[in-house]
Formats: C-alpha cells, sequence, structure tokens
C-alpha cells in the first residue's frame, strides 16, 4: 500500500532552551508554532545554595526566579535573609538554564530564537521539555529517508510524468512555500535552486546520493538527516539515483496538487490534508526492483515478476 | 542436527541499544575500558563527552539530546575527573531527563561521586558498577548492556561469534581471530588456546544496512579504491545508499558483488580501527595464526573472493590458514556451545569451517625464493616486493624461504599457498590508471570472478 488515510502521529524533538510549547490536548494545525525557545550560548555556572548558605533542597524556598525564565544581569536568582541579605545574582543577560543538585545556576546568553511547528492538523497528544507530538488524520505517503527541516507548503506538480526528472528550470520564485514533487529524479541543481526560490520543500522518486552529499555534506546518510537550520527540504520516496514512481504513487499527487502538505523529516513521511473522500487513493503499488549495479529502483512493470533484489513497496526497508 | 537447526534462530542480533560513555580524558584507562566493554557489547557508541570536553554545559546536554542514547556509562576514578562527570551528569539531566522511556546510567565510579551522580541525573536509574579497567568489572559492564540487548531467551550473535572463536582456538591449539561481516554490523574476535579472548562488535557498519556508515566514515574514495574496474564516485554513492535500504540484496553482477567485497575490506579496517581505540593491540590481532571469516564474507560465491577480502582486510602479519564458515555453520554450532557444554561442539564446530588457504605475508627486502613442499613434491617460487602469487597445493603444506626468516607448515586448503609480498599496511596507487591494473590482477590471482557472480 503506497497511499493511506489515517491518523497519524508527528513528534516533534525540541532543542535545548524551550520558551513556550502547547499543553497537552491542543488542537494545531499544520504549520503553527508547537513550541519556541532561546538558542543559547556558552553557559556561566552561578553559585547558589552554597553562596547563599541554605541547603540545596532548601534552594526552592528562596528562589526568586524559575529555570527557564530570562534575567538581566543583576536580577537575583536567589535570596535569604532581611536586614543581612546574602544573595545569588545573575553575571549576564540571559536565560536560567539548569539548577543543579548542588543548589548552582547555570545562565546562558541568549544568542537566537527558535520555533518548531507542528507538521499535522490534530491535537498535541505529548509534550515535555524534550519533545511535542501531535496526533491528527491525514493522507500519508511514507518515504525512505528525508532531509532537511520540517517543511509545510501547498502541494504542486513539478513534472509531466512519473518518468521525468525535476528541470531547475521549471522552478522560480512563484513556488515560494510550495511543495514540489518531482519524478523519478531530482538533482542537487533542482535541489538548491529551489532553495534559493524559497521552496518549502521536495518530493521525489529518487534523488542522486552524491547530489545529496554536495547539498548536505559528506556526513549524510542513506538514513535522512533531519535538521533544523535553514537548508532544503527533501523527501525521498523509493531509492537513490533514479527511481520512476509508480502510476499508483504518481497519480494521487495530480488530484492533490493546491492541497495543503507537510514534509515530516523524522519520520520521512509526506502529510496531505485532504478529505478521505478525496479520491480512491489507498491501493497496493507494484512492488520494487532494485538495478543489479545496485544503481537504481524501479517498479516491476504489469505482469513482470522478479525473484531477485525485489521488495513488496511497502517493505521495511 | 535437528538440534542445531532448531537452535538457528537464537543467534540473533539484538535489540540496537544506543549507548553514550561520560568519561575520563582521552587515554586515560577507563576511557579506554569503557569504550573496550561497549565496543565488546555490541552496542553502538552514538556519544563520547569525556571530562575536559571543552563544550558549553548547553552545547554538552544538546549532543547528548541528540545522541538519544538508551543507556550511559559513567566511568571516572581520579577527583577532578569525578567533580566533571557530576557535571556532565547535569548535562544529562537537562539533555534526557524527559527522555521515554527513560535512560539508565551505570557508574563505574567511587561510591561518594556514585551519589551524587544520582542526584544529578535524577530521574534516571543510576546503577553502581564495578570499574571497567579491570576484567571482572569489564564482564559485568559487557554483560549488563547484553543483558538490555538480549530479547527472552535468545543467544546474540556476539555470543556466537565469540563460543566460535573460543572452540576453533581450543580446537587447533592455536590464536584465531574470527572475522565476521554482516548486513549491518562486523566483528573481530581474538582467541587464544587458553580461553582468552578479545572482542569488538562494531554496529552499525557493514556491507548492507551499515553500508553507508561505512562511506560516512572513511569517505566514498576509501571504498571506491578497491573496485577493479572505474565507478565515478557519484554513481558509486548511490549504489552504497541503495545498498543501505535493501535488506538482503544479492549482488547480481560483478560491480555488485566487488562493491560488496570493497564495503567488507573498510569495515574491517574500520573495526580494527575502533579496536585500536579501545586498547586492542591491533598487532595481536593480526599475528592470530588462523583467520576465519564469517557471515557475508564466507557467504561470497568463491573461495577466492572471500580470502581476497580477508586478506586485504586483515592485513595479519606472517603466515596464517585462512578459513570461513561454511553455510554459516558455526556460527549457528557457536550458539548452541553457549547454551550446553563448549567443549562437546568444537569438533562440530571446526568441521564446520572450510580451509581456504595458507597466507605468507613478505616484505622482502631483494627476492627470496618460497619453499612450499606438499603430498606432490616441492614447489619453489620466487617472490619480490609487490608480488601477489597463489601457489596451487594440497593438504597438509611446509613453507619456508630462502632469504627470509619464514617457516610454517598448515593447512593449504581448497586454494593452495598464497604469497602476499604487497607490504603491510597495503598502500593502494591514488591514480586509477595504476590502481585499477594492480586490483585487477589480484582478483585475477585468486579468480574472483570466474565466470561471474553466482
Amino acid at each position: 500500500m503506497a497511499w493511506r488515510y489515517g491518523r497519524w502521529t508527528a513528534e516533534h524533538a525540541l532543542p535545548i532552551g524551550v520558551s513556550e510549547r502547547a499543553a497537552l490536548g491542543q488542537p494545531v494545525t499544520a504549520g503553527e508554532a508547537l513550541a519556541s525557545g532561546a538558542s543559547l550560548g556558552s553557559a556561566v555556572l552561578v553559585e547558589g545554595a552554597h553562596r547563599i548558605g541554605v541547603a540545596a533542597e532548601d534552594l526552592s524556598r528562596v528562589l526568586r526566579t524559575s529555570v527557564g525564565a530570562d534575567v538581566a544581569r543583576g536580577s537575583v536568582l536567589a535570596r535569604t535573609g532581611r536586614r543581612f541579605a546574602r544573595a545569588a545574582t545573575a553575571p549576564i543577560d540571559g536565560r536560567v538554564l539548569h539548577l543543579t543538585a548542588q543548589g548552582d545556576f547555570y545562565l546562558a546568553p541568549i544568542v537566537g530564537r527558535w520555533t518548531v511547528r507542528a507538521m499535522l492538523d490534530g491535537t498535541v497528544v505529548r509534550s515535555d521539555e524534550a519533545c511535542v507530538t501531535v496526533a491528527g488524520d491525514a493522507w500519508s505517503l511514507a518515504g525512505i529517508a528525508a532531509y532537511g527541516p520540517d517543511a509545510f507548503g501547498g502541494l504542486v506538480l513539478g513534472v509531466e510524468g512519473a518518468n521525468d526528472e525535476l528541470a531547475p528550470s521549471r522552478i522560480d520564485t512563484r513556488l515560494r512555500d510550495r511543495i514540489i514533487v518531482g519524478g523519478a529524479r531530482t538533482a542537487a541543481e533542482a535541489i538548491t535552486r529551489a532553495h534559493a526560490c524559497g521552496v518549502a520543500g521536495l518530493v521525489a522518486g529518487a534523488v542522486p546520493a552524491g547530489g545529496l552529499r554536495l547539498v548536505y555534506g559528506d556526513e549524510v546518510s542513506a538514513r535522512g538527516m533531519p535538521l533544523r537550520e535553514d537548508r532544503p527540504t527533501v523527501l525521498c520516496l523509493i531509492g537513490f539515483g533514479t527511481a520512476p514512481l509508480p502510476r499508483e504513487v504518481f497519480d494521487p499527487f495530480r488530484a492533490f496538487a493546491g492541497a495543503r502538505a507537510a514534509i515530516h523529516t523524522a519520520s520521512a513521511r509526506l502529510f496531505v490534508f485532504a478529505p478521505h473522500e478525496a479520491g480512491d487513493f489507498a491501493r497496493d503499488a507494484p512492488a520494487l526492483a532494485l538495478a543489479p549495479d545496485y544503481g537504481g529502483v524501479r517498479p516491476l512493470a504489469d505482469g513482470e515478476s522478479g525473484t531477485v533484489n525485489v521488495l513488496a513497496y511497502d517493505a521495511p526497508r | 542436527m535437528s538440534g542445531s537447526t532448531a537452535t538457528v534462530e537464537v543467534a540473533l542480533e539484538g535489540r540496537p541499544i544506543r549507548v553514550a560513555l561520560l568519561v575520563a580524558p582521552s587515554g586515560a584507562p577507563e576511557r579506554t575500558a569503557a569504550t573496550r566493554a561497549v565496543l565488546a557489547a555490541g552496542a553502538e557508541l552514538v556519544a563520547t563527552l569525556a571530562t575536559d570536553d571543552p563544550r558549553s554545559f548547553g552545547e554538552r546536554a544538546a549532543a547528548l539530546r541528540a545522541a538519544r542514547p538508551d543507556v550511559v556509562v559513567v566511568a571516572a576514578r581520579s577527583r577532578e575527573d569525578s567533580a566533571a562527570a557530576v557535571a556532565l551528569a547535569e548535562a544529562l539531566r537537562l539533555a534526557c531527563g524527559h527522555q521515554e522511556p527513560l535512560l539508565r546510567v551505570l557508574a563505574a565510579t567511587d561510591p561518594r561521586t556514585e551519589a551524587q551522580i544520582r542526584a544529578a541525573a535524577a530521574p534516571c536509574s543510576v546503577e553502581g558498577v564495578a570499574s571497567p579497567t579491570g576484567e571482572a568489572g569489564r564482564v559485568a559492564l559487557v554483560g549488563a548492556i547484553r543483558a538490555l540487548r538480549r530479547e527472552t531467551g535468545t543467544v546474540l550473535r556476539d555470543e556466537a561469534l565469540e563460543a566460535a572463536a573460543g572452540s576453533l582456538a581450543r580446537h587447533a591449539a592455536s590464536t584465531t581471530l574470527l572475522v565476521d561481516v554482516s548486513g549491518a554490523s562486523t566483528s573481530l574476535v581474538f582467541a587464544s588456546p587458553d580461553g582468552a579472548l578479545r572482542a569488538v562488535h562494531v554496529r552499525p557498519l557493514g556491507v548492507g544496512a551499515g553500508a553507508d556508515r561505512v562511506v560516512a566514515r572513511g569517505g566514498l574514495d576509501r571504498v571506491r579504491r578497491w573496485l577493479p574496474m572505474a565507478v565515478d564516485a557519484p554513481a558509486l554513492a548511490e549504489r552504497v545508499f541503495n545498498r543501505a535500504r535493501w535488506p538482503d540484496a544479492m549482488p547480481t553482477n560483478e560491480l555488485a558483488l566487488s562493491l560488496e567485497m570493497a564495503l567488507a575490506r573498510e569495515a574491517i579496517t574500520h573495526a580494527f580501527a575502533d579496536a585500536v581505540a579501545a586498547g586492542l593491540a591491533a598487532g595481536t590481532l593480526r599475528a592470530a595464526s588462523r583467520v576465519v571469516l564469517c557471515g557475508r564474507l564466507a557467504l561470497l560465491p568463491l573461495p577466492g573472493q572471500s580470502l581476497l577480502v580477508g586478506v586485504d582486510g586483515v592485513g595479519h602479519r606472517q603466515v596464517a590458514a585462512f578459513a570461513r564458515d561454511r553455510g554459516a555453520a558455526a556460527v549457528r554450532l557457536g550458539a548452541l556451545a553457549v547454551r550446553g557444554d563448549p567443549e562437546a561442539t568444537d569438533g562440530a564446530i571446526a568441521a564446520a569451517v572450510e580451509p581456504l588457504a595458507l597466507v605468507a605475508a613478505l616484505w622482502p627486502r631483494r627476492s627470496v625464493t618460497l619453499h612450499v613442499s606438499d603430498a606432490g613434491g616441492r614447489i619453489d617460487q620466487r617472490i619480490s616486493r609487490g608480488a601477489f602469487v597463489l601457489i596451487p597445493s594440497l593438504g597438509t603444506v611446509e613453507v619456508s624461504a630462502s632469504g627470509a626468516e619464514l617457516r610454517a607448515r598448515g593447512d593449504a586448503g581448497a586454494l593452495g599457498v598464497l604469497a602476499d609480498a604487497r607490504g603491510r599496511p597495503l598502500s593502494l596507487p591514488p591514480r586509477d590508471a595504476e590502481r585499477l591494473p594492480a586490483v585487477q590482477r589480484w582478483h585475477a590471482t585468486l579468480d574472483a570472478f570466474r565466470g561471474g557472480v553466482a
């Protein structure tokens, strides 16, 4: 089965330095901010409990700020006494990053801001400092690997047919904030041009691995590379090199053109927010065959049967 | 053999476990010993933070959160290291305090530091373990990590390999290096007849699901240099990536097969590098008098292919008898040995191994004459630097060289005696025009592509 409509979950790992995050049970729509926070510089250790003369376990009683709060230089972090007060103060503008078991503070300067956005229409089913998870209904197509940050935008076809390569000349700034569906191959030139034109993401049957190494660096692997920084987003559906999409996979893209969609890179999935009745898309796709020299993947033709290096379309890989 | 057939399923890869180390600085025995224990346990080492890590508190926490470890091993002994280890445990709480399921911390520290780490890393569960610098402590740490990997009632593949290596060493009364390369793991197990065992099981690294890691670690050119045909780097990259996402792919042409052979050689090289980082002496491993190839290496269609990969990958010194695990039977019997009486299976494991060749590694100053005597008589062969010559022989052979210190006796196996005077470490010319003829010649010497692939 290629396309499926159902209830999916998308897990969003959060970086260190969360300021706000969606509450458990909160409804969210794809593209909406789920959590935001600060990128932090080098943290400094500020003596706390020992400085003000309390036991570490008693520090919570005399705290004047909370962990995660933004403080200005000189702000009182904790204080005891009245007339002869003893206080721990912030030596820098920044954020109270952590309170140690010994009762000391780690303060870090704020050097930037980040936002994590939902990739599903649904509700928040988990929310803590490390992760926010959203569950919701959508059409979904699983890929084998995704690279770059999560992406959200309107779906648009960039090729005429499933066997075509996405030509860089077809990409321009009018496709800003869209997710472009390529065909059998999307080369590095198309990826970098799309990013320069503000395209949200690319979906392709295959991407040349050499091109991925050019765009994302030599450490890129076949398992994908979810990132947070401003880099191109690519969802590779069935292989590397060249991989024509089966008709059962490609045809629904025509029907979904214009629909809102999202690429969740951690799970290498495309979500399309269209009604369940949008079409009869939930069909078995033909099995896939690996090329004898491993240079590409192709769907088996009607009536063709292969025995060596053939896998069901949705077999775990 | 019905019993062994029923036990085939017990030799499993096990649950993948990600381990992070919070350890003493580079070169400290605690760090080396903890690394060795993690590699011996077959876990994936996802992060190593030293007590002198120059990164800030936030960066350390970010590194640990990105690593998502299942287990964290803290190994520090000195007073300064212990204080720094507690600070690392604070970063661990910030990074992974909300992780689900909660990670486990194994602390090889003094009791006072352990209590501080327990407070700093809460709510993660902290268990005290003996220092891995001692044999007992290392064995206990390996056991603790393997217990997490093991599904109910299974024998891990690493355990089966170790049992098989121990059995082969005992049976032949000689040191044995067992080299196993599978889809996603590469193992080196050195066993001596006295029962001593040194092992590293590197994950994910192999010729299948771990193929892309081989390239990520060493670069494409390291893999490309072993291919006997010209392939440009971008084309090679997609072949490796497709192979990594295609479980159990079978090579059906020479290019695909030579790619798997090239990946296997590099995987073995990386495993040796990891063994050295874990404090094992590569020279000792390479000095084993017998090398047994398992996993995908043993399943290569022709004996010459297995031998070529083994000789290139291991880079052994002096003379070694190379053999391969026939039909993965030795590993299956090794799993049986783990469950039952190890010595009872010694004979069966020895019989399951197919001798390939006796390989003499030479680096003569000037040409020497190699004398090979078997039941059919004596053959003298001139060997000069760079030579790679197969001398067909049968049965037990005696090998000696005039002008070089070499004298050995062993089983010539299916192929005979291989004189390898290419030098160690093996250096390949960087330019295709010089390298390809050399690599093709080595393949031809061992008839590695006779009639294509099976």
